[in-house]
């Protein structure tokens, strides 16, 4: 028995797809937009405890260093770099230039570790000194959150580049990364304006 | 892509629809049922951990309305008491009105714009499970005494480490986490899903008004649930690691917690409104049997009230001293919130007139929705106006309006709901007769109960008192509201009387018992774990009421492997073909990971380091693809 049905054929519609074509891309948009809502929450924070008191940093804490936290940003500006050189790379379907360029962005990831434990010392202020240390310390550590996801991600991503197990749909997801990363550096971006710049005014 | 007319014989489809079932149903044995990752499955286990919930809640709300049911009674104790009162409010809000109601998306939307699976399946069952886990915690805290006494909105300075000494308040804010990861999730899952996911031709302004209500609840949650994320971790960090924040000898301010608490706070309340409005017309449409009138309108409205709801939340912080200025820009909102919800009101009343309603069950509960709601929505506007405001605050009058509201916008729909997609989810009918006794026993309870609160208030009674003396002139009112509750506990009786009874004893329902318009009732009662045998595409908002003689399916999608298709954004076009996960045991390892880091956290800060290592071994196990599996190798050798 055979019944004629009109049928869209979707057998020749592609896998491997990016950007706003892909679920993950939304996915991780959705989670960069509930991040970035939760920095926003700390900042929005940080500048209400601000108008209650008339010295800002209040005493005991001394102003803020510039040195590493400005060091810290140079080099995430900089790690841009190489992370957009491996989007455009997993964009061409380029395994080798994909490789490559994950292995330097790890190594961007691991300093990252060590800049953020500087940026907390260059805060000059113990988190239970009084509510300004608190919130730089908190605004820091939300942000530091996504710096370790980050980290985890990216190193072990690339290992996962350099396993058998890769396929092409995989591509798809080291652009994503990528655009995670973007995220993570632009979002760090204003905090960092507001933690050590901010306290100068 | 194109539309070719092709012929299916009876044997491709048959082997086509053992090759679904196989390549989407759970695996067997424990391990199988612990890593289903079908929407269908995880949305049913939210739905009856919820309404355990709800149970649990419901004897907490008996308990005070029998320890308050005469002046100077002795049942509680005053620190029981406060106990009680704040497991009702955090139980029903966190762990039972958002979860069902977002459960309800992750079943029913997918059904309902004709897709196979959720997006991000694996994710989805993660988030239940740290649901469940914020759930126990909870209960947990209860049984050793260690239950959160200050308020579901646990307000500082009583909150903080001053005055609440132990750990009670820690669990609430631990729990308080975890169920916000398990709603976000969910908003980010309902979001891509209806992005993405949407039959060919479901463009955006032919959705389901139900769908349009999950994805507005959707990007609600997304905006405000990060606020009580922070804000409990904050509270957690004055306990636990002396920060400062909420201290005022050190700079620190306690009103940054009521303004962070009810930025989320307040939108939380139309995160629970918002779905039951789809319920509503889900259940208005198909009950008028006639499309909905003002269909732009309604959706217009839904997005405004997504919108408005964040311009609230100062309401609730009208006796704190703010200016002025600000107060009167709050009340402003909060009167022109009533607004798209009163479009919405008059646009189903408009679709009942045109059409030709049949009063069962479901609709009885949409109108009871209509009548309770709008005297809270009367309410509402009255403690809108602050003069008022400051007059009942903290009274019993708000406690009068606030369950109005949330029974009647949230409780009425999702009753409503239960007699409504009940027989697609178990495939048999819920009894009428015993839904119409729960229908009228419900409204009498919730009337008896609530309504003499509005004169208790407006006589003086205090919330979150444990009792009262005999010359207050409180206590027959009282005694009033607590036949009001046991009103509610029997028809809440006959509710899960009906329930049991229908699993046995209920009629088939069939496939389409109410000759509803939406795709979720395209396919059988209940659904396959595949959903669809052959998936649909639609041609306008009513797709089963216009459905024409030569309406086309989806072809060409595997079904070796869990494959979807994959639509454009706006206009649903056919885009990618994509390949879901395979149910897997590690989203309850993660959870676990999750689970022991938030807990370990009530106690020590270690818990930092610990979690960092655990989830991140959790996370690597879950993502790291495990190659092919070797029925699909087989398969793929075989279609060479």
């Amino acid at each position: 028995m055979t019944a004629p049905v009109r049928a869209l054929d979707a057998s020749r519609l592609p896998t491997t797809v990016f950007d706003h074509r892909s679920h993950m891309w939304w996915g991780t948009l959705g989670f960069m937009l509930i991040e970035g809502t939760t920095l926003f929450v700390c900042v929005a924070s940080y500048y209400y405890l601000r108008v209650n008191v008339t010295d800002w940093p209040p005493e005991p804490a001394a102003l803020p260093s510039l040195f590493w936290p400005t060091l810290h940003v140079a080099v995430l500006l900089l790690s841009l770099v190489p992370v957009a050189l491996a989007d455009r790379a997993a964009r061409r379907l380029d395994l080798a230039g994909l490789r490559r360029w994950f292995v330097v962005a790890s190594l961007f990831a691991l300093s990252f570790l060590y800049l953020r434990w500087k940026d907390f010392e260059s805060l000059n202020v113990r988190w239970d000194a009084n509510a300004y240390g608190s919130i730089a310390w908190m605004t820091a550590g939300f942000h530091g959150t996504i710096l370790m996801l980050q980290v985890v991600e990216t190193v072990i991503f690339t290992g996962f580049l350099f396993s058998g197990d890769f396929d092409e749909r995989h591509f798809s997801d080291a652009t994503d990364s990528a655009f995670y990363w973007y995220f993570f550096v632009g979002s760090w971006i204003p905090l960092y304006l507001t933690l050590y710049l901010s306290p100068r005014l | 892509m194109t539309t070719d007319a092709i012929q299916l014989d009876t044997e491709t489809l048959e082997r086509e629809r053992r090759e679904l079932e196989r390549s989407w149903s759970s695996r067997p044995g424990l391990l199988g049922w612990l890593s289903d990752t079908d929407h269908k499955s995880v949305g049913k286990r939210y739905i009856v951990t919820a309404l355990v919930f709800f149970l649990l809640g419901g004897i907490e709300a008996a308990l005070m309305r029998i320890q308050l049911a005469r002046p100077e009674n002795a049942l509680l104790d005053p620190d029981r008491y406060n106990q009680i009162f704040t497991m009702h409010g955090t139980t029903m809000m966190f762990l039972f009105a958002v979860p069902i109601l977002t459960a309800a998306g992750l079943y029913l939307v997918p059904l309902m714009i004709g897709t196979r699976n959720i997006a991000f399946p694996r994710l989805n069952l993660y988030g239940y499970y740290v649901y469940l886990i914020g759930g126990c915690l909870l209960y947990a805290g209860l049984l050793v005494n260690q239950a959160p006494d200050a308020g579901w909105f646990s307000y500082v300075p009583l909150a903080g480490p001053e005055y609440s000494l132990g750990k009670r308040i820690d669990i609430y804010a631990q729990t308080v986490t975890f169920t916000e990861i398990s709603a976000l999730i969910t908003s980010v899952e309902i979001i891509v899903t209806v992005f993405k996911q949407r039959a060919p031709g479901m463009s955006l302004n032919r959705m389901p008004l139900f769908v349009w209500a999950q994805l507005v609840t959707g990007f609600m949650v997304m905006f405000a649930m990060p606020w009580v994320a922070v804000a409990t971790q904050f509270l957690a960090a004055d306990r636990l690691v002396d920060t400062r924040l909420f201290d005022p000898s050190a700079g620190g301010e306690p009103l940054l917690w009521q303004h962070l608490f009810w930025f989320f706070g307040h939108p939380e309340v139309y995160i629970i409104f918002v779905p039951a409005l789809g319920f509503i017309s889900s259940i208005v449409e198909t009950f008028a049997r006639r499309p909905i009138f003002g269909y732009p309108v309604m959706v217009l409205s839904l997005v405004i009230t997504g919108f408005l709801s964040f311009g609230l939340w100062v309401h609730h912080m009208f006796v704190t001293g703010i200016p002025q200025l600000s107060e009167s820009f709050f009340s402003a909102m909060s009167m022109m919130i009533a607004i798209p919800t009163g479009v919405q009101i008059f646009c189903w009343i408009a679709t009942l007139w045109a059409g030709r309603p049949r009063f069962r069950v479901p609709l009885l509960f949409a109108l009871g929705f209509v009548v309770v709601f709008i005297i809270g929505g009367f309410t509402g506007v009255m403690v809108a106006s602050v003069p008022y405001d400051i007059q009942v605050h903290d009274t019993y009058f708000v406690v009068a309006h606030l369950h109005y509201v949330l029974l009647g916008g949230a409780v009425f729909p999702l009753f409503g709901a239960f007699y409504f997609w009940w027989p697609k989810v178990t495939g048999r009918m819920l009894s009428e007769r015993l839904g119409r006794w729960h229908f009228w026993l419900f409204v009498i309870g919730v009337n008896l109960t609530f309504f003499p609160m509005h004169q208790l208030g407006l006589a003086g009674m205090p919330r979150r008192i444990y009792t009262y003396l005999p010359e207050t002139g409180w206590g027959t009112l009282n005694l009033v509201a607590t036949i009001g509750a046991m009103t509610i506990a029997a028809s809440v009786a006959v509710f899960l009387v009906n329930l049991m009874w229908s699993l046995s004893e209920g009629a088939p329902a069939g496939d389409d018992p109410w000759e509803a318009p939406t795709l979720e009732w395209a396919t059988t009662s209940p659904p396959p774990p595949y959903n669809f045998h052959l998936c649909p595409t639609v041609q306008g908002r009513s797709p089963l009421w216009q459905r024409p003689a030569d309406q086309p399916v989806v072809s060409g999608l595997r079904t070796d492997m869990r494959e979807i298709l994959v639509t454009t954004m706006l206009d649903a076009e056919p885009d990618s073909r994509m390949r879901l996960p395979e149910p897997s045991v590690w989203p309850l390892i993660a959870a676990i990971a999750t689970g022991v880091t938030f807990i370990v956290l009530i106690f020590t800060p270690w818990g930092l380091p610990l979690g960092a290592v655990l989830l991140t071994g959790a996370f690597v196990g879950w993502g790291w693809p495990r190659g092919k599996d070797q029925r699909l190798q087989r398969s793929e050798e075989r279609r060479r």
